[in-house]
């Protein structure tokens, strides 16, 4: 009788389970469920923000005028590497009429966001924002860093979202590789905090160690051309139709302060 | 001594867990980390005069599930495993000194972290930080600090 009563909790827990990793039926209530335990993140992230508001404060002029006058060259450098990029959108859009092409460049918008935490489970590679679908931020939406990208929006509350890094085992990215274009897709490695690995790459194809893989835009999920990882093994295991090759991510997730989320027609 | 209803002391216990279980930590730290609700929930188990108590681990397995976006039902799953062997225990649990509680909350931490992979395992296959494995032992080096703080709480 005693092994009786956790058999229907148990039983719930598995059905769920169930329900959960194989079909999307409880999406709907798992979102408005986490909209509920919104306020467990603000608590955590308030010591955080007054750090920060401590920080902004006790700031004195002079940093603040170094960091302002090393902001502005930065922002002169940017701007004259966008002349060159609207110079080559520019043309772009002439071969493509020239060419009659369907092909155009997609209009990206995107919003700056604060990461919150990173990684609470210790299953999956994750980390919370401070915006959500009160910002627009929804699921399946890509967040990129400074030197590449960094996820896809898993979860999408009015005050924060989830995201999911590159680095997760669940996480498949189609990329290419820089230099040929060799298509291929990413799968992230829990056992390795600092990998990724490239599958169903034939094992005659040509790749290198410090080739860049970028997102190939193949199945839509990610848009194309944004950097993913950099070689760094590759093997030819002899029993092997593919070759063995561990991408490391551009972009370092223990060390985001702030991510953009992009938000583009596709 | 006056003491507080079980319901008042979970929902603290649960509060903190779930607050702790939140906070981001190092990946190393994280991943070695104990099962916070796990041994929280255990303190309640032995320490009050607890009902429903499966439900109630289906409840705060299924709220630590939504904190972590993990599958829903694993948190839930290992929880009411572990409850089992507690509640198995919990006689002999409450009358033994420190080291043996020590000996029965690394078991229970045991079995929650089998039945995480265990499940982890099914859906998306055997790839994890070997870092987690050390979580029992983490969990049962940090009870008679936990057991000290909590007694407190409860009076």
């Amino acid at each position: 009788m005693r092994l009786l009563k956790p058999l229907l909790p148990a039983l719930i827990s598995i059905i769920l389970i169930v329900l959960d990793a194989r079909f999307s039926t409880l999406d709907n209530l798992k979102r408005n469920s986490t909209t509920l335990l919104s306020p467990i993140y603000f608590f955590i992230d308030l010591p955080g923000q007054m750090i920060n508001w401590v920080s902004d404060k006790g700031s004195d002029t002079e940093q603040l005028i170094r960091e302002n006058e090393q902001l502005t060259s930065e922002l002169f450098e940017l701007k004259a590497k966008l002349q060159i990029y609207n110079n080559l959108v520019l043309e772009n859009q002439k071969i493509s009429k020239l060419i009659d092409a369907s092909y155009t460049m997609p209009a990206n918008t995107v919003k700056l966001a604060r990461v919150k935490s990173i990684a609470q489970s210790r299953l999956k590679r994750q980390l919370v924002i401070n915006k959500g679908s009160n910002d627009n931020i929804l699921a399946l939406q890509i967040v990129l860093g400074a030197n590449g990208v960094v996820g896809q929006i898993i979860q999408s509350t009015p005050f924060y979202a989830t995201v999911q890094l590159t680095t997760d085992p669940t996480q498949h990215i189609p990329v290419k590789n820089v230099r040929n274009g060799a298509r291929a897709i990413t799968k992230g490695i829990a056992a390795n905090k600092s990998g990724m690995k490239v599958e169903f790459m034939p094992s005659d194809a040509d790749v290198k160690l410090g080739d860049i893989f970028v997102t190939s835009g193949i199945g839509q999920s990610y848009p194309e051309g944004y950097p993913v990882g950099e070689v760094i093994e590759v093997s030819a295991p002899h029993d092997e139709a593919f070759l063995l090759i561990k991408l490391r991510p551009l972009e370092d997730m223990n060390e985001l302060e702030f991510v953009l989320v992009v938000s583009e027609s596709l | 001594m006056n003491r507080q209803r079980p319901q008042i002391l979970l929902f603290k216990l649960t509060l903190i867990s779930a607050l702790l279980s939140a906070v981001a930590l190092p990946e190393m730290i994280q991943n070695a980390a104990p099962f916070w609700m796990l041994i929280f929930f255990t303190y309640w188990l032995i320490y009050a005069e607890a009902k429903a108590v499966y439900t109630l681990a289906l409840m705060l397995g299924l709220l630590l599930d939504l904190l972590h976006g993990n599958v829903f039902g694993q948190n839930a799953l290992a929880l009411i495993a572990s409850t089992v062997f507690i509640l198995n225990v919990k006689k002999s649990f409450y009358v033994s000194n420190l080291s043996t509680q020590q000996v029965y909350v690394f078991v229970a931490s045991l079995i929650y972290l089998l039945t995480t992979i265990g499940v982890h395992w099914i859906i998306q296959g055997f790839d994890f930080s070997y870092l987690t494995l050390l979580a029992p032992l983490t969990g049962a080096i940090l009870w008679p600090i936990v057991h000290f703080l909590l007694a407190k709480l409860k009076r």
